[in-house]
């Protein structure tokens, strides 16, 4: 019975009617609790809806039924960064992906791209912040060097005096900002990826490196699409297998690092 | 179609390829990312048979690429069509058939490698005519250009000799 609402259900989404297909699938959640499809399938059309917090939810319940459960972590991933959650769906995409990768799952790559992106929205949440608190004190300061400007001008009816104040002011609110600039050089600094960092096949900032026996690494997911095709290393065309690949700890910390202070890398 | 991951990785080739130094290599137009024209030239200015000629690659990917070689191929102009003024031919190269499909390993399914990009195959391309000094089409180029009906890339080439 409950196969039978969730048939229901994906002819529904299919077609586009995801609220139909909603009701359908808690229609068989109802008859049977424990089927674990019509949760993720369920969340899948509440995430087609932009019902996020339920969306949430059904990956939730569905996670509980079966933990390795790829879909629903990716689902989940992507509900938590839409609910302003970075932190959060950093986990769940990382989950994601190493299921994938275990699973040998076709949507792996969209997962690691998940990653890539829950750590981007990390790093602008931390940047926003750290911007907004230098700015406040750099507005209070500016407030302030302004107030003295104009009490100082006020004491006087000389034009030329006045015009020296004001000349004297702006230069002081000048160097202020020069000052600020200089206290936060990751700020002046010109942004540019290291090219270590690149996969070579998609030119996509990594996540996962994996390294080959000719020394060059690539993006898990990028290498591995070419292996499908043929099973050769890119750079020296040597005989290479999925077996021979090795993950590259080193340089994923390295990417890691980068990101948390350079999170605009992700669209380099 | 370009797919996502081809559409991609084009974004990012081509920032670089517009500011690109490599000499006697133009990018003319890529208005989409399924399809870019390069111009090329072989720089050595007392080279034969192409010393003064532009040429132009006609480069068109599928959603597949760089995972899947770009389609490559010579093709012809009208001088009024370009920005010198000047007509593309065919080059003359016992690889290259006069209506412009190219016998290179390196574009053919088992020699390509994604590690390769529009602007290292234009490089290729422009050595292979650098190289060369035969005034000459491959063999059988006046069957094969009117009997073949498969796109470039489909075409299984034997190869037949080291640098073909």
């Amino acid at each position: 019975m409950a196969t039978l609402f969730k048939t229901e259900g994906n002819k529904a989404f299919e077609a586009g009617n995801y609220e139909d297909a909603v009701s359908w699938y808690t229609r068989g959640i109802s008859k049977d609790p424990t089927f674990v499809n019509l949760y993720t399938n369920r969340a899948m059309a509440r995430f087609k809806l932009e019902a996020w917090e339920d969306c949430l939810n059904d990956c939730l319940q569905a996670i509980e039924l079966k933990p390795q459960n790829f879909k629903a972590y990716f689902y989940l991933a992507q509900a938590q960064l839409n609910l302003k959650h970075p932190n959060e769906a950093l986990s769940s995409a990382s989950t994601a992906y190493e299921i994938g990768v275990s699973t040998a799952d076709a949507s792996t790559a969209k997962a690691c791209e998940l990653v890539l992106n829950a750590k981007r929205a990390k790093w602008e949440t931390a940047e926003r912040a750290r911007l907004r608190q230098r700015n406040e004190m750099l507005r209070e300061l500016e407030d302030a060097i302004e107030k003295a400007g104009f009490d100082q001008s006020h004491q006087t009816v000389n034009p030329f005096e006045i015009h020296e104040i004001e000349e004297a002011t702006k230069q002081k609110v000048q160097e202020l900002y020069s000052l600020f600039a200089l206290a936060d050089p990751a700020n002046m600094q010109r942004r540019q990826v290291p090219d270590y960092m690149v996969d070579q096949i998609s030119f996509a900032f990594m996540h996962d490196p994996v390294i080959t026996k000719s020394g060059q690494s690539y993006e898990r997911t990028t290498i591995e699409a070419h292996l499908k095709v043929s099973q050769t290393d890119p750079l020296t065309r040597e005989p290479l297998s999925r077996a021979e690949l090795r993950p590259n700890l080193a340089l994923k910390q390295a990417c890691t690092e980068f990101l948390e202070s350079n999170g605009w890398a992700v669209d380099w | 179609m370009a797919g996502a991951f081809a559409s991609r990785r084009l974004q990012r080739e081509l920032p670089k390829l517009q500011a690109t130094t490599s000499p006697g290599i133009k990018l003319v137009s890529a208005t989409d990312l399924q399809e870019w024209l390069i111009d090329i030239q072989v720089m050595d200015s007392a080279h034969p048979l192409y010393a003064g000629q532009t040429y132009r690659l006609r480069f068109r990917f599928s959603g597949k690429y760089p995972i899947e070689a770009p389609e490559v191929m010579f093709i012809r102009a009208t001088a009024a069509s370009c920005w010198d003024q000047k007509p593309r031919s065919i080059p003359m190269h016992p690889h290259i058939y006069s209506n412009g499909i190219i016998c290179l390993d390196l574009l053919d399914k088992a020699g390509w490698s994604p590690v390769q990009n529009v602007e290292s195959v234009s490089m290729s391309l422009q050595s292979m005519l650098a190289g060369n000094y035969k005034n000459e089409r491959p063999e059988g180029d006046e069957v094969f250009v009117r009997t073949n009906t498969q796109r470039p890339r489909d075409v299984n080439f034997e190869f037949h000799d080291d640098d073909c």
